[in-house]
């Protein structure tokens, strides 16, 4: 069994949100942290826990968003634990949960 | 294993299904028209509607909700609906096809239920409405035996669901107002025309076609697209298709107003493809290389040749226009020919798309 990783070998909150941020909703085009779907990052030497939320519960979207963050993650860490991305719904998703970037960009 | 949901590779019968019903719902429309199909297509041309909307459209809108709902009982909707599809092709019954789209109207209604508890809102509730059509038209079919009357009711179930789409990405932009109370205005006159279209007609079919008209003006001023048309790639692609079938649906709807949506009218053909054909395949074409990777989680690269099936698509329903305007029979059914062929052209589109996006998922060693 190979040793458990090293604080300094996994990615910091801060660098998993920067890596989610190559994952962009095509319709918007504007990546999924700047939307402010990403509520909550979680690191551990044992896995790397993300509650991420969708704008609508109609948009059939929500398990290639996670695939793709899934992929985006593994190819920045691929020493780190596997990501756990967990779709939540409360609280629902709000317009002034988008970064100021992404209001910036959408006219706000 | 136990899956909490419908594995994305038991999804594809269900398409393949709702591809029945497209392929043979285009030939049957080219049937009448008087373009020489297969005998099988032109001996079911009397259900070319059914087969476009409640086989086609109600299997693969459902199935999207049923993928959004992560559950396994909405899928029951999209199966009914494809078998729906399937039975109206086998010649089964009269009663059967319409039974099973009804069943597959009241899931879909219970699905889009099941997404305006989880977020109350005027977009999930427009949603409903949406299925609410599809389902009233369904039950109208099967009470008259008249596909005919349930047109009007079917072109509401895609506009509204379209329209409720639509307004949950303007949330993206600042608030607006005013944009919220036309909208609310706009559900209001389209529920009223909907009651109105078995008692007037006439009357409710042309509130209806007024609907619409201020509904495609309302999507050109409050919609996301057009802020990300000035974006690049795929986005834009989106959005400009978004925005072309915003000029068919004011089109199909100034048409309509002025009476183009009853039987009989020589600009009926015209009113309703600029509707189902320019505003609706126009958001299909534009949503495909999104929405089929999530139902199928397949990738689908994009790639500038995506215009072409939707600039064929426009020119060719231009020449259909122009036909039905001019009362030229020649232009009109070449029109029609060239809509068929541009919606080959797409799906053989998406289909080499699809296997770019595997060949490129391929790991390099």
């Amino acid at each position: 069994m190979n040793p458990p990783l090293t604080p300094s070998a996994l990615p910091s909150p801060e660098q998993v949100r920067t890596s989610l941020r190559k994952v962009v909703d095509p319709e918007v085009g504007v990546n999924i942290v700047d939307l402010g779907l990403i509520y909550d990052v979680q690191v551990s030497p044992e896995k790397l826990h993300i509650a991420m939320t969708m704008t609508s519960p109609a948009c059939p979207m929500g398990d290639m968003i996670i695939e793709d963050a899934e992929t985006a993650l593994a190819a920045d860490w691929p020493e780190a634990p596997p990501a756990n991305i967990e779709l939540v719904w409360n609280p629902p998703w709000e317009p002034s949960m988008m970064s100021d970037k992404a209001r910036g960009n959408l006219g706000w | 294993m136990i899956f909490r949901e419908l594995p994305p590779a038991w999804r594809l019968p269900l398409l393949l299904m709702a591809m029945a019903s497209l392929l043979a719902g285009v030939l049957g429309g080219l049937a009448r028209l008087a373009v020489d199909v297969p005998v099988a297509a032109q001996l079911r041309a009397g259900g070319h509607g059914a087969l476009m909307v409640a086989g086609f459209f109600g299997t693969v809108i459902s199935l999207e909700r049923a993928v959004a709902l992560h559950r396994f009982w909405p899928y029951l909707a999209p199966l009914s609906a494809g078998l729906g599809g399937i039975a109206f092709l086998a010649q089964g019954p009269w009663w059967l096809p319409p039974a099973l789209f009804c069943l597959a109207g009241g899931l879909l209604f219970a699905a889009s239920l099941a997404v305006y508890r989880q977020l109350p809102a005027l977009f999930t509730f427009t949603l409903l409405l949406g299925a609410g059509a599809w389902l009233a038209g369904n039950i109208a079919w099967l009470l008259t035996q008249d596909i005919g009357v349930a047109a009007l009711f079917w072109m509401g179930f895609l506009v509204l669901t379209i329209a409720g789409e639509r307004l949950e990405l303007t949330r993206f932009l600042p608030p607006q107002a005013l944009g919220k109370k036309i909208f609310i205005a706009l559900l209001a006159t389209i529920c009223l025309a909907a009651t109105l279209i078995p008692l007037a007609p006439e009357i409710g079919s042309q509130l209806l076609a007024g609907a619409f008209l201020v509904l495609a003006g309302w999507l050109l001023r409050y919609d996301i697209a057009r802020r990300t048309v000035r974006q690049s790639g795929l986005t834009r692609f989106v959005a400009v298709c978004l925005l072309a079938g915003y000029g068919w649906l004011a089109v199909g709807g100034a048409l309509g107003a002025l009476g183009a949506f009853t039987p009989g009218h020589p600009w009926r053909d015209a009113a309703l493809h600029a509707i189902f054909v320019g505003f609706v395949f126009s958001m299909v074409i534009g949503h495909a290389p999104i929405i089929f990777p999530a139902v199928m989680r397949v990738k689908i690269p994009y790639h500038p040749f995506f215009y072409l099936p939707l600039l064929a698509l426009h020119a060719s329903l231009l020449l259909r226009g122009a036909g039905s305007f001019g009362d030229t029979w020649a232009w009109r059914q070449a029109g029609a020919i060239l809509n068929a062929l541009s919606l080959a052209l797409f799906v053989l589109t998406i289909l080499v798309s699809v296997a770019r996006g595997a060949y490129n998922r391929k790991p390099i060693v």
